[in-house]
């Protein structure tokens, strides 16, 4: 077990414009749960393969602990690797596939054997030994790719997109059963995925990033709470968070017949990049609805019922900057308006996000 | 909808997928009609030569002495089984076949391996490397009579020179070793060829479990690659031995079968008993004899292989 930290980590792909990973920094901390997120092609996998050795380092350092492995062959840096396909070596039984790694590092026999059954204790593959992997189920082969990682009791546990070969049951329980068993096991761990929802349940961090570039870097709340940019604002977060962009004038943004005011702080940063616009964001669960003299009249164009929620697609009225795609609300499920209906929704003060127009970046 | 659902019957009779309809006699015909002039001409031309094979078989049949022709039982196969000259070329093609498949599949092998990696210019070395397969057996076994196996011009003694060593008249001294050399040339690129297919369908996170699992090269390739290409090699060995034991043309121009025996193998052998001893029926008994040796033995060659290898899926 160890910190794992990348530094300036950059990518170039021959004959690519752009680096697939650029100046990449993040301090995984010992034992951390750390999930790359973001969506195809924007360098999370590529990261992930340059901590194994798999993808070579142009720029920057890649350490493991104290160790500097940025040259180092995959085999000798001491972590363990769970792929999106498996992986595993067909011919090969059940025990000789969580075997092999100690068997290449020459590990004495018994001593080989008690790890593995103690792994498969663990992933409750014990029956399932002396079987290939053909006669698996994918789930079990799934715990099989796990178990390979196990025996090994590597520095880290690298993980690339390990759950998205799993129906949509098996995957959910199987998301919590490898959280839980990272947990007791205590080994730093890096996680890819492109699915948001697992990047929140398991990361003791997520990371976002867009086109190689880290956008941020911190817990799931945070994230959550004080989304860095637009586009983590707009990536995280399901439905996602409504963003349109506005006219500011007088210290307002016009929003139909209304006036929203903007905080001190984000005028001063609008100012400062001499703009009179500005993007405004909500999520859908900041959405109450009220009475017919407040708030903003929405026009309702779909209702999705989901049991627990209800979803509202709308357009609101009189607002021509909002046209394009509908706005999307929660509400409460015991007031679940019909199609064609008009009702009025507010934000809940204090619960809105301002970025900039120019950058994206993310204004207090 | 839920009412409907309610007022279903609790225990339905359980649903079959109807008969297929049966066909006529006229209709079944009408469907394997079109079929029948080429299953007729693939009769003609492999079993009917067979049937006159056997026949042949059984008959005392010289074309030098018609007066002796006459039914002679199994008599042939006693006569054939019983010559030395016969035990001699059984021995020679196993040799023959035997060598040249193991040394042009070592060689395939690590051609391909090699035809695998990604360097300069890789796409010209893969169609050199296949030419010796296309230049037809005639024209290869005539190149390598002379321009390479000349005792005074050749260039394997141009280039043995070189390094000291002294003139080698080839087929004189070494005559199996020499059509073994000539033919493991002319097969290595099928072997390559078959072990190449085999290599591209590796997975490459396999290849990347196993380095990031810290095994090196070697290690990689006999646990995870060798077995991988198991079924592969079994094929090229398969389909390599059937046709080097049909080898005929490289004999034919250069040995001769010679010197003396050396190197005459089963399809010499009874080449030179049908138009040189023109003995028809002792010919047709020991292409009898090939055919039957050929598939017991291809069959047995192909459970030793098997059991050599760990079973892959």
């Amino acid at each position: 077990m160890a910190t794992v930290s990348y530094q300036q980590a950059t990518r170039f792909y021959p004959g690519a414009d752009a680096p697939a990973v650029d100046g990449l920094d993040i301090d995984i901390a010992d034992g951390e749960f750390l999930v790359l997120v973001g969506p195809s092609g924007c360098g999370k996998s590529t990261s992930l393969r340059m901590l194994a050795g798999l993808e070579d380092v142009d720029e920057g350092t890649i350490r493991i602990g104290d160790r500097d492995v940025t040259g180092l062959a995959p085999g000798k840096r001491d972590v363990a690797m769970v792929f999106q396909s498996y992986a595993l070596y067909p011919h090969m039984s059940v025990a000789e596939n969580m075997g092999f790694a100690l068997e290449m590092a020459k590990v004495p026999k018994d001593e080989r054997i008690r790890r593995v059954r103690e792994a498969a204790r663990i992933l409750d593959l014990e029956s399932y030994l002396d079987r290939k992997p053909k006669a698996l189920s994918g789930g079990q082969r799934q715990r099989v790719a796990m178990g390979r990682a196990i025996v090994r009791e590597p520095q880290a546990f690298l993980m690339d997109e390990p759950l998205s070969n799993l129906d949509a049951k098996l995957r959910v329980s199987t998301r919590s059963q490898i959280a839980e068993l990272q947990r007791r096991l205590g080994v730093t761990t890096v996680y890819v995925t492109h699915d948001q929802v697992e990047a929140m349940t398991m990361g003791d961090r997520v990371a976002v990033l867009k086109d190689g570039v880290l956008q941020q870097c911190d817990t799931p709340l945070g994230l959550y709470r004080r989304p860095a940019n637009a586009f983590v604002a707009g990536f995280i977060g399901s439905p996602a968070m409504n963003i349109r962009e506005f006219t500011v004038t007088d210290g307002h943004a016009r929003i139909g017949e209304l006036d929203v005011p903007l905080s001190r702080a984000t005028h001063t940063q609008l100012a400062r990049e001499d703009s009179d616009r500005v993007l405004l964001g909500f999520r859908p669960e900041s959405v109450e609805l009220v009475g017919p003299t407040e708030g903003y009249p929405v026009a309702v164009r779909l209702v999705e019922e989901l049991g627990a929620d209800t979803y509202l697609y709308g357009s609101v009225i009189g607002a021509a900057e909002l046209n394009g795609p509908d706005i999307v609300a929660r509400i409460a499920v015991d007031h679940t308006p019909s199609i064609g209906d008009t009702v009025h929704l507010r934000v809940r003060p204090g619960q809105e996000h301002a970025f900039s127009p120019v950058t994206g970046v993310r204004l207090e | 909808m839920s009412t409907s659902l309610a007022a279903a019957p609790a225990a339905t009779s359980r649903r079959r997928a109807p008969e297929p309809p049966k066909r006529t006699a006229a209709e079944r015909w009408k469907r394997r009609g079109p079929l029948l002039p080429a299953l007729l001409i693939t009769i003609l031309l492999t079993q009917l030569p067979l049937l006159g094979t056997l026949y042949y078989s059984l008959r005392s049949q010289n074309l030098l002495r018609p007066e002796t022709n006459g039914f002679a039982g199994l008599s042939n196969y006693a006569t054939v089984l019983g010559d030395e000259y016969f035990r001699a070329a059984v021995v020679n093609t196993l040799v023959l076949t035997a060598s040249t498949v193991v040394l042009s599949m070592a060689l395939g092998i690590a051609f391909a391996v090699l035809l695998d990696k990604k360097f300069l210019g890789r796409g010209v070395v893969r169609t050199l490397l296949i030419t010796p397969f296309l230049v037809m057996p005639a024209a290869a076994a005539l190149l390598w009579k002379h321009a390479m196996f000349n005792p005074l011009f050749g260039m394997l003694n141009w280039l043995l020179s070189v390094f000291g060593v002294d003139k080698i008249d080839w087929v004189s001294q070494f005559p199996m070793p020499s059509i073994v050399l000539m033919l493991t040339w002319q097969w290595t690129p099928f072997m390559m060829l078959i072990v190449l297919a085999g290599l591209q369908s590796q997975s490459t996170e396999i290849l990347e479990a196993a380095r990031v699992d810290g095994a090196g090269a070697w290690a990689t390739f006999r646990r995870i690659t060798l077995p991988h290409l198991r079924r592969f090699i079994e094929l090229a060995i398969l389909l390599g031995s059937i046709f080097v034991v049909q080898t005929f043309d490289p004999i034919f121009l250069i040995t001769q079968g010679g010197p003396g025996q050396a190197t005459t193998n089963l399809p010499f052998l009874i080449y030179q008993t049908t138009f040189r001893a023109f003995e028809v029926g002792e010919a047709a008994a020991a292409g009898v004899i090939v055919v039957v040796g050929t598939i017991v033995i291809a069959t047995f060659a192909l459970r030793v292989i098997s059991s050599l290898f760990q079973e892959e899926t």
